[in-house]
Protein backbone atom coordinates (compact mmCIF):
# COMPACT_ATOMS: atom_id res chain seq x y z
CA UNK A 1 0.00 0.00 0.00
CA UNK A 2 1.69 3.41 -1.22
CA UNK A 3 -0.51 5.80 1.96
CA UNK A 4 1.30 4.79 4.93
CA UNK A 5 -1.43 4.62 7.16
CA UNK A 6 -1.35 4.91 11.43
CA UNK A 7 -2.51 1.27 12.10
CA UNK A 8 -2.94 2.49 15.67
CA UNK A 9 -5.05 5.53 14.67
CA UNK A 10 -6.91 3.71 11.98
CA UNK A 11 -8.00 0.37 13.39
CA UNK A 12 -11.06 -1.10 12.24
CA UNK A 13 -13.12 -4.43 12.87
CA UNK A 14 -11.36 -7.24 12.09
CA UNK A 15 -13.38 -8.42 9.10
CA UNK A 16 -13.70 -11.91 7.68
CA UNK A 17 -15.40 -13.03 4.30
CA UNK A 18 -16.98 -15.86 2.42
CA UNK A 19 -18.02 -16.13 -1.04
CA UNK A 20 -20.30 -18.39 -2.75
CA UNK A 21 -21.92 -19.04 0.62
CA UNK A 22 -25.23 -19.53 -0.82
CA UNK A 23 -25.29 -22.05 -3.88
CA UNK A 24 -28.48 -21.14 -5.68
CA UNK A 25 -27.67 -17.33 -6.28
CA UNK A 26 -25.48 -15.99 -8.93
CA UNK A 27 -23.24 -14.25 -5.92
CA UNK A 28 -23.77 -14.18 -2.51
CA UNK A 29 -21.39 -13.19 0.66
CA UNK A 30 -21.25 -13.33 3.95
CA UNK A 31 -19.05 -11.12 5.80
CA UNK A 32 -18.18 -10.15 9.67
CA UNK A 33 -17.39 -6.71 11.23
CA UNK A 34 -16.35 -7.61 14.62
CA UNK A 35 -19.45 -9.18 15.92
CA UNK A 36 -21.24 -7.85 13.68
CA UNK A 37 -22.39 -10.02 10.37
CA UNK A 38 -24.67 -10.18 7.38
CA UNK A 39 -25.45 -12.27 4.49
CA UNK A 40 -25.83 -11.22 0.85
CA UNK A 41 -27.62 -12.92 -1.96
CA UNK A 42 -27.36 -11.14 -5.78
CA UNK A 43 -29.53 -12.68 -8.58
CA UNK A 44 -29.48 -11.04 -11.44
CA UNK A 45 -29.69 -9.95 -14.80
CA UNK A 46 -33.36 -11.86 -14.23
CA UNK A 47 -36.20 -11.66 -15.93
CA UNK A 48 -39.22 -9.15 -14.07
CA UNK A 49 -42.67 -7.91 -14.62
CA UNK A 50 -43.41 -5.49 -17.62
CA UNK A 51 -44.52 -2.38 -15.57
CA UNK A 52 -41.66 -2.67 -14.03
CA UNK A 53 -39.01 -2.70 -16.93
CA UNK A 54 -37.14 -0.03 -17.67
CA UNK A 55 -35.72 0.45 -20.85
CA UNK A 56 -33.01 2.54 -20.14
CA UNK A 57 -31.31 0.31 -17.25
CA UNK A 58 -31.68 -2.42 -15.05
CA UNK A 59 -34.37 -2.26 -12.10
CA UNK A 60 -32.47 -2.78 -9.00
CA UNK A 61 -34.57 -4.52 -5.91
CA UNK A 62 -33.04 -4.27 -2.51
CA UNK A 63 -34.57 -6.62 0.19
CA UNK A 64 -33.58 -5.81 3.95
CA UNK A 65 -34.72 -8.92 6.42
CA UNK A 66 -33.72 -8.12 9.92
CA UNK A 67 -33.27 -11.02 12.58
CA UNK A 68 -36.51 -10.75 13.92
CA UNK A 69 -38.18 -11.02 10.38
CA UNK A 70 -40.73 -8.25 11.33
CA UNK A 71 -40.44 -5.44 8.52
CA UNK A 72 -40.95 -2.33 9.65
CA UNK A 73 -40.46 1.69 8.41
CA UNK A 74 -36.93 2.07 9.56
CA UNK A 75 -36.23 -0.81 7.15
CA UNK A 76 -37.40 0.67 4.41
CA UNK A 77 -34.95 3.67 5.10
CA UNK A 78 -32.06 1.37 5.08
CA UNK A 79 -33.26 -0.42 1.86
CA UNK A 80 -33.04 3.02 0.28
CA UNK A 81 -29.79 3.35 1.64
CA UNK A 82 -28.54 0.37 -0.05
CA UNK A 83 -30.30 0.41 -2.99
CA UNK A 84 -29.19 4.24 -3.90
CA UNK A 85 -25.84 3.69 -3.18
CA UNK A 86 -25.74 0.01 -5.64
CA UNK A 87 -27.72 2.10 -7.97
CA UNK A 88 -24.75 4.52 -8.70
CA UNK A 89 -22.12 1.69 -8.18
CA UNK A 90 -23.82 -1.09 -10.70
CA UNK A 91 -23.16 -0.02 -14.18
CA UNK A 92 -27.15 -0.77 -14.77
CA UNK A 93 -27.42 0.85 -18.69
CA UNK A 94 -25.56 -2.43 -19.55
CA UNK A 95 -28.97 -4.47 -18.03
CA UNK A 96 -32.26 -2.82 -20.02
CA UNK A 97 -35.34 -4.28 -19.40
CA UNK A 98 -34.06 -6.73 -17.00
CA UNK A 99 -33.91 -6.93 -12.78
CA UNK A 100 -31.67 -7.27 -10.37
CA UNK A 101 -32.59 -8.43 -6.46
CA UNK A 102 -30.02 -7.71 -3.92
CA UNK A 103 -31.50 -9.62 -0.33
CA UNK A 104 -29.84 -8.67 2.99
CA UNK A 105 -29.86 -11.19 5.49
CA UNK A 106 -28.89 -9.83 9.07
CA UNK A 107 -27.41 -12.41 11.16
CA UNK A 108 -25.63 -10.41 14.25
CA UNK A 109 -26.00 -6.93 14.93
CA UNK A 110 -23.06 -5.35 17.80
CA UNK A 111 -23.26 -2.48 16.20
CA UNK A 112 -22.48 -0.90 12.42
CA UNK A 113 -24.88 -2.99 11.35
CA UNK A 114 -25.52 -0.57 8.26
CA UNK A 115 -21.83 -0.27 7.26
CA UNK A 116 -21.33 -4.29 7.29
CA UNK A 117 -24.53 -4.50 5.30
CA UNK A 118 -23.50 -2.09 2.53
CA UNK A 119 -19.41 -3.31 2.63
CA UNK A 120 -21.17 -6.84 2.08
CA UNK A 121 -23.78 -5.96 -0.43
CA UNK A 122 -20.38 -4.46 -2.59
CA UNK A 123 -18.76 -8.19 -2.30
CA UNK A 124 -21.61 -10.04 -3.18
CA UNK A 125 -21.79 -7.59 -6.12
CA UNK A 126 -18.00 -8.44 -6.84
CA UNK A 127 -18.75 -12.55 -6.59
CA UNK A 128 -21.80 -12.05 -8.68
CA UNK A 129 -19.70 -10.17 -12.01
CA UNK A 130 -22.42 -7.38 -12.67
CA UNK A 131 -20.34 -4.41 -14.09
CA UNK A 132 -19.75 -1.75 -11.69
CA UNK A 133 -18.62 1.84 -11.79
CA UNK A 134 -16.83 1.01 -8.95
CA UNK A 135 -16.55 -0.08 -5.77
CA UNK A 136 -17.79 0.78 -2.52
CA UNK A 137 -16.45 0.51 0.49
CA UNK A 138 -18.60 1.77 4.29
CA UNK A 139 -16.96 3.04 7.51
CA UNK A 140 -18.81 4.47 10.27
CA UNK A 141 -17.42 6.91 13.45
CA UNK A 142 -18.65 8.34 16.52
CA UNK A 143 -18.42 11.33 18.07
CA UNK A 144 -18.45 11.15 22.03
CA UNK A 145 -19.38 13.70 24.83
CA UNK A 146 -15.96 15.37 23.94
CA UNK A 147 -15.87 15.79 20.79
CA UNK A 148 -13.35 13.06 19.90
CA UNK A 149 -13.72 10.93 17.13
CA UNK A 150 -13.77 7.04 17.78
CA UNK A 151 -13.45 5.04 13.85
CA UNK A 152 -16.09 1.83 14.24
CA UNK A 153 -17.34 2.16 17.58
CA UNK A 154 -18.47 -0.83 19.93
CA UNK A 155 -21.87 -1.07 21.04
CA UNK A 156 -21.42 0.39 24.29
CA UNK A 157 -19.37 3.87 22.54
CA UNK A 158 -21.94 3.89 19.87
CA UNK A 159 -24.58 4.20 22.64
CA UNK A 160 -22.88 6.61 24.80
CA UNK A 161 -21.83 8.60 22.02
CA UNK A 162 -23.34 12.45 20.73
CA UNK A 163 -23.62 11.48 17.22
CA UNK A 164 -23.07 8.34 14.80
CA UNK A 165 -21.37 9.50 11.40
CA UNK A 166 -21.92 6.99 8.61
CA UNK A 167 -20.25 7.42 4.77
CA UNK A 168 -19.55 5.57 1.91
CA UNK A 169 -16.88 5.82 -0.41
CA UNK A 170 -16.22 5.12 -3.81
CA UNK A 171 -12.90 3.42 -5.02
CA UNK A 172 -11.63 5.92 -7.91
CA UNK A 173 -11.65 9.12 -6.51
CA UNK A 174 -12.20 8.53 -2.60
CA UNK A 175 -15.32 11.11 -3.21
CA UNK A 176 -18.73 10.68 -0.76
CA UNK A 177 -21.02 8.35 -2.36
CA UNK A 178 -23.54 8.17 0.68
CA UNK A 179 -23.46 9.38 4.04
CA UNK A 180 -26.32 9.35 6.92
CA UNK A 181 -26.12 10.29 10.50
CA UNK A 182 -27.83 9.93 13.79
CA UNK A 183 -27.47 12.45 16.65
CA UNK A 184 -26.19 16.38 16.58
CA UNK A 185 -22.47 17.59 15.75
CA UNK A 186 -20.71 20.49 15.03
CA UNK A 187 -18.99 21.20 11.59
CA UNK A 188 -15.54 21.28 12.46
CA UNK A 189 -15.94 17.23 14.09
CA UNK A 190 -17.97 16.24 10.71
CA UNK A 191 -15.16 17.74 8.55
CA UNK A 192 -12.84 15.20 10.56
CA UNK A 193 -14.90 12.36 10.93
CA UNK A 194 -15.12 12.72 7.33
CA UNK A 195 -11.59 13.24 6.70
CA UNK A 196 -10.79 9.99 9.30
CA UNK A 197 -13.48 8.04 7.33
CA UNK A 198 -11.99 8.52 3.83
CA UNK A 199 -8.76 7.50 4.99
CA UNK A 200 -9.74 3.99 6.91
CA UNK A 201 -11.40 3.57 3.73
CA UNK A 202 -8.45 2.46 1.96
CA UNK A 203 -8.19 -0.50 4.67
CA UNK A 204 -11.51 -1.59 3.64
CA UNK A 205 -10.27 -1.99 0.12
CA UNK A 206 -7.43 -3.55 0.69
CA UNK A 207 -9.19 -6.15 2.52
CA UNK A 208 -11.60 -6.39 -0.91
CA UNK A 209 -8.89 -6.77 -2.98
CA UNK A 210 -7.11 -9.49 -0.70
CA UNK A 211 -10.34 -11.37 -0.93
CA UNK A 212 -11.11 -11.17 -4.68
CA UNK A 213 -7.07 -12.39 -4.72
CA UNK A 214 -8.04 -15.47 -2.74
CA UNK A 215 -10.78 -16.80 -4.58
CA UNK A 216 -9.57 -16.11 -8.09
CA UNK A 217 -6.83 -18.38 -9.17
CA UNK A 218 -6.04 -16.43 -12.59
CA UNK A 219 -5.07 -13.15 -11.26
CA UNK B 1 -40.23 24.02 -29.58
CA UNK B 2 -38.14 24.20 -26.18
CA UNK B 3 -40.69 21.47 -25.15
CA UNK B 4 -40.30 19.08 -28.16
CA UNK B 5 -36.48 19.15 -27.47
CA UNK B 6 -37.10 18.45 -24.23
CA UNK B 7 -38.77 14.87 -24.95
CA UNK B 8 -36.92 14.50 -27.45
CA UNK B 9 -33.18 15.20 -25.46
CA UNK B 10 -33.97 15.06 -21.75
CA UNK B 11 -29.93 15.14 -20.75
CA UNK B 12 -28.91 17.29 -23.59
CA UNK B 13 -31.79 20.01 -22.86
CA UNK B 14 -31.00 19.65 -19.00
CA UNK B 15 -26.78 19.82 -20.20
CA UNK B 16 -27.35 23.05 -22.42
CA UNK B 17 -28.86 24.79 -19.22
CA UNK B 18 -26.57 23.86 -16.68
CA UNK B 19 -23.42 24.67 -19.28
CA UNK B 20 -24.57 28.33 -19.67
CA UNK B 21 -24.95 28.37 -15.75
CA UNK B 22 -28.38 28.63 -15.63
CA UNK B 23 -31.56 26.08 -14.52
CA UNK B 24 -33.94 25.14 -16.38
CA UNK B 25 -36.19 27.46 -14.28
CA UNK B 26 -34.06 30.63 -15.07
CA UNK B 27 -32.74 30.11 -11.31
CA UNK B 28 -29.01 30.75 -10.60
CA UNK B 29 -27.34 27.05 -9.55
CA UNK B 30 -27.43 28.32 -5.29
CA UNK B 31 -30.38 29.97 -5.78
CA UNK B 32 -33.71 29.02 -3.68
CA UNK B 33 -37.27 29.21 -4.34
CA UNK B 34 -39.34 31.77 -2.73
CA UNK B 35 -40.90 30.35 0.54
CA UNK B 36 -44.52 31.27 2.22
CA UNK B 37 -45.50 30.39 5.12
CA UNK B 38 -49.06 30.42 6.97
CA UNK B 39 -49.58 29.82 10.70
CA UNK B 40 -52.51 28.66 12.27
CA UNK B 41 -54.15 27.49 9.21
CA UNK B 42 -56.16 24.48 10.55
CA UNK B 43 -58.95 25.46 13.29
CA UNK B 44 -60.05 22.22 13.91
CA UNK B 45 -56.22 21.22 14.50
CA UNK B 46 -54.43 22.63 17.90
CA UNK B 47 -51.46 23.65 15.76
CA UNK B 48 -51.11 23.97 12.36
CA UNK B 49 -48.45 25.47 9.37
CA UNK B 50 -48.79 25.60 5.66
CA UNK B 51 -45.44 25.85 3.77
CA UNK B 52 -45.18 26.60 -0.05
CA UNK B 53 -41.42 26.38 -1.40
CA UNK B 54 -42.02 27.19 -4.94
CA UNK B 55 -44.72 25.08 -6.53
CA UNK B 56 -43.84 22.42 -3.22
CA UNK B 57 -46.73 22.69 -0.73
CA UNK B 58 -47.16 20.50 2.60
CA UNK B 59 -49.21 21.42 5.30
CA UNK B 60 -48.80 19.57 8.91
CA UNK B 61 -51.50 20.10 11.25
CA UNK B 62 -50.59 18.41 15.28
CA UNK B 63 -53.45 16.66 17.54
CA UNK B 64 -53.30 16.17 21.08
CA UNK B 65 -53.84 13.09 23.13
CA UNK B 66 -53.06 11.90 26.72
CA UNK B 67 -51.41 8.35 27.16
CA UNK B 68 -49.72 6.41 29.51
CA UNK B 69 -45.97 6.91 28.91
CA UNK B 70 -44.21 3.70 27.67
CA UNK B 71 -42.70 1.02 30.88
CA UNK B 72 -39.28 1.67 29.62
CA UNK B 73 -39.23 5.25 29.80
CA UNK B 74 -42.25 6.43 31.82
CA UNK B 75 -40.39 10.19 32.13
CA UNK B 76 -40.97 10.76 28.38
CA UNK B 77 -44.44 11.92 26.17
CA UNK B 78 -44.79 11.05 22.51
CA UNK B 79 -43.77 12.90 19.77
CA UNK B 80 -45.72 11.00 16.30
CA UNK B 81 -44.74 12.31 12.65
CA UNK B 82 -46.09 11.11 10.01
CA UNK B 83 -45.41 12.01 6.08
CA UNK B 84 -48.28 11.40 3.45
CA UNK B 85 -47.97 11.67 -0.22
CA UNK B 86 -50.90 11.40 -1.62
CA UNK B 87 -51.37 10.69 -5.48
CA UNK B 88 -52.65 14.41 -5.72
CA UNK B 89 -49.53 15.72 -5.35
CA UNK B 90 -47.48 14.01 -7.68
CA UNK B 91 -48.51 11.29 -10.34
CA UNK B 92 -45.28 9.07 -9.15
CA UNK B 93 -47.77 8.09 -6.26
CA UNK B 94 -50.94 5.52 -6.14
CA UNK B 95 -53.45 5.62 -3.58
CA UNK B 96 -53.13 2.79 -1.46
CA UNK B 97 -50.97 1.76 1.58
CA UNK B 98 -47.98 4.21 2.07
CA UNK B 99 -45.59 3.58 -0.52
CA UNK B 100 -41.34 3.07 0.38
CA UNK B 101 -40.72 6.58 -0.27
CA UNK B 102 -43.19 7.75 1.73
CA UNK B 103 -41.80 5.66 4.50
CA UNK B 104 -38.70 6.97 3.94
CA UNK B 105 -39.52 10.76 3.99
CA UNK B 106 -41.84 9.94 7.26
CA UNK B 107 -38.39 8.23 8.79
CA UNK B 108 -35.61 11.34 7.83
CA UNK B 109 -38.06 13.93 8.89
CA UNK B 110 -38.03 11.70 12.43
CA UNK B 111 -34.91 11.78 12.57
CA UNK B 112 -34.12 15.28 11.88
CA UNK B 113 -36.63 16.14 14.94
CA UNK B 114 -35.11 13.55 17.06
CA UNK B 115 -31.69 14.17 16.05
CA UNK B 116 -31.66 18.07 16.53
CA UNK B 117 -33.41 17.75 20.28
CA UNK B 118 -35.66 20.54 19.91
CA UNK B 119 -37.91 19.07 21.54
CA UNK B 120 -37.74 17.24 25.10
CA UNK B 121 -39.81 14.48 25.36
CA UNK B 122 -39.17 15.02 29.23
CA UNK B 123 -41.33 18.28 28.67
CA UNK B 124 -44.90 16.15 27.40
CA UNK B 125 -45.03 14.18 30.43
CA UNK B 126 -47.43 15.32 33.03
CA UNK B 127 -47.22 12.49 35.86
CA UNK B 128 -44.76 10.43 36.11
CA UNK B 129 -45.33 6.80 34.64
CA UNK B 130 -49.13 7.78 34.86
CA UNK B 131 -49.99 10.34 32.49
CA UNK B 132 -48.21 12.35 28.93
CA UNK B 133 -48.82 14.06 26.32
CA UNK B 134 -48.31 12.36 22.63
CA UNK B 135 -48.35 14.84 19.94
CA UNK B 136 -49.05 13.34 16.45
CA UNK B 137 -47.98 15.24 13.76
CA UNK B 138 -49.36 14.66 10.80
CA UNK B 139 -47.71 16.29 7.49
CA UNK B 140 -49.58 15.97 4.09
CA UNK B 141 -47.92 17.06 0.68
CA UNK B 142 -50.53 18.52 -1.55
CA UNK B 143 -48.10 19.29 -4.91
CA UNK B 144 -44.71 17.44 -4.71
CA UNK B 145 -42.14 19.85 -7.09
CA UNK B 146 -39.24 18.81 -5.04
CA UNK B 147 -37.35 19.49 -1.81
CA UNK B 148 -39.57 18.06 0.08
CA UNK B 149 -38.01 17.55 3.05
CA UNK B 150 -36.78 21.27 3.10
CA UNK B 151 -40.98 21.97 3.29
CA UNK B 152 -41.94 19.06 5.70
CA UNK B 153 -39.33 20.02 8.75
CA UNK B 154 -40.40 23.75 8.14
CA UNK B 155 -44.00 22.98 8.35
CA UNK B 156 -43.60 21.08 11.41
CA UNK B 157 -41.28 23.20 13.61
CA UNK B 158 -43.74 26.21 12.45
CA UNK B 159 -46.43 24.30 13.86
CA UNK B 160 -44.81 22.92 17.39
CA UNK B 161 -43.77 26.70 17.29
CA UNK B 162 -47.06 27.77 17.68
CA UNK B 163 -48.49 24.37 19.64
CA UNK B 164 -49.65 25.38 23.21
CA UNK B 165 -50.64 22.64 25.51
CA UNK B 166 -53.79 22.61 27.54
CA UNK B 167 -53.47 22.75 31.70
CA UNK B 168 -54.48 19.44 33.04
CA UNK B 169 -55.00 18.32 36.60
CA UNK B 170 -54.30 14.68 37.26
CA UNK B 171 -55.91 13.32 40.60
CA UNK B 172 -53.59 10.14 42.30
CA UNK B 173 -56.35 8.75 44.21
CA UNK B 174 -59.15 8.56 41.90
CA UNK B 175 -57.56 8.83 39.45
CA UNK B 176 -59.67 11.34 37.55
CA UNK B 177 -58.36 13.60 34.93
CA UNK B 178 -59.47 16.90 33.89
CA UNK B 179 -58.40 19.17 31.13
CA UNK B 180 -58.96 22.83 31.49
CA UNK B 181 -58.45 23.86 27.56
CA UNK B 182 -58.89 27.68 28.68
CA UNK B 183 -55.55 27.79 30.34
CA UNK B 184 -52.86 26.96 28.18
CA UNK B 185 -49.03 27.15 28.43
CA UNK B 186 -46.61 26.76 25.10
CA UNK B 187 -44.20 23.79 24.23
CA UNK B 188 -41.14 24.24 25.28
CA UNK B 189 -39.04 24.56 21.57
CA UNK B 190 -34.99 24.42 21.93
CA UNK B 191 -33.70 25.67 18.47
CA UNK B 192 -35.45 25.70 15.14
CA UNK B 193 -34.06 22.73 12.60
CA UNK B 194 -34.00 23.82 9.44
CA UNK B 195 -33.58 21.13 6.15
CA UNK B 196 -31.95 22.49 3.36
CA UNK B 197 -32.37 19.95 0.15
CA UNK B 198 -29.36 19.77 -2.86
CA UNK B 199 -29.26 18.09 -6.50
CA UNK B 200 -26.01 16.53 -7.42
CA UNK B 201 -25.55 16.66 -11.38
CA UNK B 202 -22.56 15.07 -12.65
CA UNK B 203 -21.63 17.42 -15.24
CA UNK B 204 -17.97 16.13 -17.32
CA UNK B 205 -15.91 15.59 -14.66
CA UNK B 206 -17.38 18.15 -12.22
CA UNK B 207 -20.41 17.62 -9.84
CA UNK B 208 -22.93 20.66 -9.63
CA UNK B 209 -25.05 21.65 -6.66
CA UNK B 210 -28.33 22.58 -7.15
CA UNK B 211 -29.72 24.12 -4.03
CA UNK B 212 -33.49 23.66 -3.61
CA UNK B 213 -34.54 21.30 -6.45
CA UNK B 214 -37.48 21.07 -8.16
CA UNK B 215 -38.79 17.58 -9.11
CA UNK B 216 -37.86 17.89 -12.64
CA UNK B 217 -33.87 18.43 -11.01
CA UNK B 218 -34.52 15.55 -8.96
CA UNK B 219 -35.24 12.84 -11.54
CA UNK B 220 -32.36 14.93 -14.11
CA UNK B 221 -29.82 13.95 -11.31
CA UNK B 222 -30.69 10.41 -10.28
CA UNK B 223 -31.60 9.05 -7.14
CA UNK B 224 -35.04 9.03 -5.16
CA UNK B 225 -35.82 13.05 -4.11
CA UNK B 226 -32.85 15.08 -3.36
CA UNK B 227 -28.81 13.73 -2.98
CA UNK B 228 -27.97 15.75 0.34
CA UNK B 229 -30.26 17.20 2.49
CA UNK B 230 -27.84 19.40 5.13
CA UNK B 231 -29.78 20.34 8.87
CA UNK B 232 -28.35 22.51 11.21
CA UNK B 233 -29.67 23.76 14.47
CA UNK B 234 -28.80 26.32 16.62
CA UNK B 235 -24.79 26.20 14.83
CA UNK B 236 -24.79 22.50 14.99
CA UNK B 237 -25.56 19.91 12.17
CA UNK B 238 -28.04 17.83 13.18
CA UNK B 239 -28.23 15.56 9.72
CA UNK B 240 -26.50 14.91 6.48
CA UNK B 241 -27.71 12.35 4.19
CA UNK B 242 -26.50 12.03 1.23
CA UNK B 243 -28.26 9.42 -1.03
CA UNK B 244 -27.59 8.73 -5.05
CA UNK B 245 -26.60 11.27 -7.34
CA UNK B 246 -23.13 11.69 -8.55
CA UNK B 247 -20.15 11.46 -5.99
CA UNK B 248 -19.36 14.51 -3.67
CA UNK B 249 -15.66 15.97 -3.46
CA UNK B 250 -14.59 17.86 -0.70
CA UNK B 251 -15.09 21.44 -2.05
CA UNK B 252 -18.75 20.95 -3.28
CA UNK B 253 -19.01 19.68 0.49
CA UNK B 254 -17.99 22.78 2.44
CA UNK B 255 -19.77 24.66 -0.24
CA UNK B 256 -23.05 22.56 0.56
CA UNK B 257 -22.24 23.45 4.24
CA UNK B 258 -21.80 26.78 3.75
CA UNK B 259 -25.15 27.69 1.75
CA UNK B 260 -27.36 25.22 4.22
CA UNK B 261 -25.95 27.72 7.24
CA UNK B 262 -27.13 30.81 5.03
CA UNK B 263 -30.77 29.61 3.83
CA UNK B 264 -30.99 28.35 7.67
CA UNK B 265 -30.81 31.39 8.53
CA UNK B 266 -33.11 33.23 6.08
CA UNK B 267 -35.71 30.34 7.23
CA UNK B 268 -35.58 31.17 10.96
CA UNK B 269 -36.16 34.68 10.46
CA UNK B 270 -38.71 33.69 8.37
CA UNK B 271 -40.76 31.42 10.51
CA UNK B 272 -39.97 34.12 13.90
CA UNK B 273 -41.57 36.90 11.32
CA UNK B 274 -44.42 34.99 10.63
CA UNK B 275 -45.35 33.41 13.91
CA UNK B 276 -45.02 37.11 15.92
CA UNK B 277 -47.34 38.32 12.78
CA UNK B 278 -49.62 35.93 13.66
CA UNK B 279 -49.93 36.51 17.40
CA UNK B 280 -50.38 39.88 17.31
Amino acid sequence: MGVEVDTKEFKLKPMKCEFNFLSKSDGSAILSQGETVTLVSVNGPLDIKMQSQSIEKSTLEVLFCTKGGKPSVADRYKESIIKQTCETAILGSLYPRSGITVTIQELEDYGGLLSCALNCTCLALLNSGLAMRFVFAAVSCAVDELGNIVLEPTQEQATSARALLNFVFESRNKNLLTGFSEGSYSESAYEEALERCRAASDLVFTFYRDIISKYSNVI
Amino acid sequence: MAEIYKLIHPVKYFNDYISRNVRPDGRQFHEHRNIKLNVNSIKASEASGVVKCGNTTVICGIKLELATPKAEEPDSGFLVTNVELLPLCSSKFRPGPPSDYAQVVSNIVTDIVMNSECINLKDLCIVYDKLAWVLYCDIVCIDNDGGLIDACVMALISSLKTLTLPNVTYDPETEDIKVDITKRSPLKVNGLPVATSFAIFPFFEKSILLTDPSAYEEDMCGGNGANLIVCWNKGFLCGTQKFGGSTLSMEDEKQALKIAKQRTKLVEKLIETCIDNESK
